[in-house]
């Protein structure tokens, strides 16, 4: 079952995916453009300086280019079935995590396909210009970064999606009232009783989602191409 | 008797609008059972309870043998079911949703699905996205059928289609059972087309199971009869009276009756009542005047 799901999922994503096969291709390139083919005069740490700032515009791009790619891929997969209340989904002869679980795995192939031409584009960047003395590229490290950017985008969506709608404004109303709950024990209640004063719960569990190991530290890790 | 499907003291309740009531209901093992009831009456939250999709907040509920929703994939992998809404991809074309659906089922018939498909006139090459509501009740049926089911769930399966598509898709289901003796639990507004093909019908209304009999009982019992001199509380008959309407003449009325057998006829000279007249009610007929009296403010009740 997993092949024909796999088609399934490809004949309904296809035409919205090409445009971003084209956009993980080109991102690296663009992001290497401007930088020449040659060290300037400056001296090569003026040099490698002008080439990491240069590019470091263009970093917030990756992780939403990737995002972007995540989220369109868990949308074109669930949303037929969102829209007919899974009940194609209800009626077949295995479980639902079974079904769910299918069908991430033939997203997580499909996904295969932009970090793919991200990984081409990345190599095809870096050979295009001559790196400053001090200065190595790492195209490689980051089109897995890049993979699995859209994995984590793409399973989160996916989890949502895969439940009702009631389930995943559940999860939602559980995120506001822990951000209310949260901020209030901060607020009032620490310092009422005087322990952790200086702890922010909200901050705490926000900081420990986005920085290693946590499930989104992928998008705000190190997305250099270029580094020392 | 052996129940394809049973369900026991069923009750659902859907926020504060909408609830299903103490549902009992036995579905015959072989039977084609016809689900009467007007829209919103809860024959669709009764078919997708019987296939898994919504939790009953109480009762309990066996098709072919197996706890629902406990033992859903397993009882799934015999039921074919046909929803309301179709369901099938629109992306797809008729022989790769034939293919992502065969995919699931164990016991799918290739062959027959080919045979099915030339039969109810498939383009197979047709995009699911550009087939019209018969083309999708053909195909919709087509995947039913080809699973190999014991048991088929089909919710309103000929609504929307043209009479021609109709008696095509009833067709194959009919050939289907005649040749494998599997149950049928099929919703329906066309009563007629019921009245041709179910030997069983449970009738709903507004969450409530009002009656559940074989079809020849629910056609037989269900009489028009018109009497004189009709006293305006009669003597403990035999039958329900679901309905009176006053006719012209002192005294005469027009009853609609339940429970009727030919030999009853007797209790009208006792009672001191003229039988003028027994008519038959076809079963639109009798649903109509079975509902009318199932509700809230009956004329009256004996």
């Amino acid at each position: 079952m997993y092949q024909p799901m796999l088609f399934l999922h490809w004949k309904q994503i296809r035409f919205a995916l090409l445009p971003f096969i084209f956009a993980a291709y080109g991102l690296p390139l663009l992001a290497v453009q401007g930088l020449g083919s040659s060290p300037g005069m400056e001296g090569p740490a003026l040099e490698a300086y002008r080439v990491v700032s240069t590019y470091q515009v263009w970093l917030p791009f990756f992780p939403l280019l990737a995002a972007a790619i995540g989220v369109t891929l868990a949308l074109s997969a669930w949303n037929w079935d969102h829209q007919l209340g899974h009940v194609y989904a209800l009626s077949l002869p295995i479980s639902r995590w079974r079904y769910a679980a299918v069908k991430m795995g033939a997203g997580a192939v499909l996904a295969l396909l932009p970090a793919s031409a991200f990984w081409i584009g990345a190599h095809v960047a870096v050979a295009s210009i001559s790196l400053p003395v001090g200065l190595h590229a790492y195209p490689d490290q980051l089109a897995i970064r890049f993979f699995a950017a859209i994995l984590v985008s793409y399973a989160l969506l996916s989890a949502m999606a895969a439940g009702t709608v009631k389930t995943t404004l559940w999860v939602l109303a559980g995120g506001v009232v822990f951000v209310i709950f949260g901020s209030f024990l901060s607020q009032f209640v620490f310092p009422y009783f005087g322990i952790l004063r200086h702890t922010d719960v909200v901050q705490w569990v926000f900081h420990a989602l986005v920085s290693a190991p946590g499930p989104f530290q992928v998008f705000t890790g190190n997305w250099t191409l270029i580094d020392v | 008797m052996n129940s394809a499907i049973e369900m026991t003291d069923v009750a659902w309740r859907a926020g504060g609008s909408f609830e299903v009531k103490d549902l009992s209901l036995r579905v015959p093992t072989g039977s084609i059972y016809g689900f009467l009831g007007p829209n919103g009456s809860g024959k669709t939250t009764t078919i997708r309870m019987s296939m898994g999709m919504l939790k009953p907040d109480r009762g309990t509920i066996r098709v072919l043998g197996r706890d629902v929703p406990r033992d859903m994939p397993k009882v799934l992998a015999r039921v074919g079911y046909v929803p309301e809404r179709p369901h099938v991809y629109p992306a797809l074309t008729v022989r790769e949703q034939v293919r992502f659906h065969a995919s699931f089922f164990r016991l799918w018939d290739a062959g027959w699905a080919d045979e099915l498909s030339e039969r109810l006139g498939l383009d197979p090459e047709r995009r699911i996205s550009r087939m019209s509501k018969g083309e999708t009740g053909k195909l919709l049926m087509l995947l039913a059928l080809s699973q190999r089911p014991d048991l088929l769930v089909l919710d309103e399966p000929t609504d929307g289609l043209d009479p021609v598509v109709r008696r095509d898709v009833l067709t194959a289901l009919l050939d289907y059972v005649s040749e494998t003796n599997a149950t049928v639990f099929i919703s329906s507004h066309l009563v007629h087309e019921l009245e041709r093909i179910c030997d069983w019908v449970g009738v709903m209304d507004d969450g409530r199971l009002v009656v559940e009999l074989p079809m020849q009982a629910f056609k037989n019992g269900i009489k028009r009869i018109k009497v004189a001199d009709a006293p305006a509380v009669p003597e403990e008959p035999p039958f329900t009276i679901l309905s009176r309407e006053r006719l012209n003449g002192a005294g005469s009325e027009t009853w609609i009756v339940r429970g009727w057998q030919d030999p009853m006829r007797h209790y009208f000279d006792g009672a001191g009542i003229g039988l003028r007249d027994v008519v038959d009610l076809d079963l639109e007929e009798g649903f109509v005047e079975l509902l009318r009296s199932s509700r809230p403010t009956p004329p009256y009740r004996s």
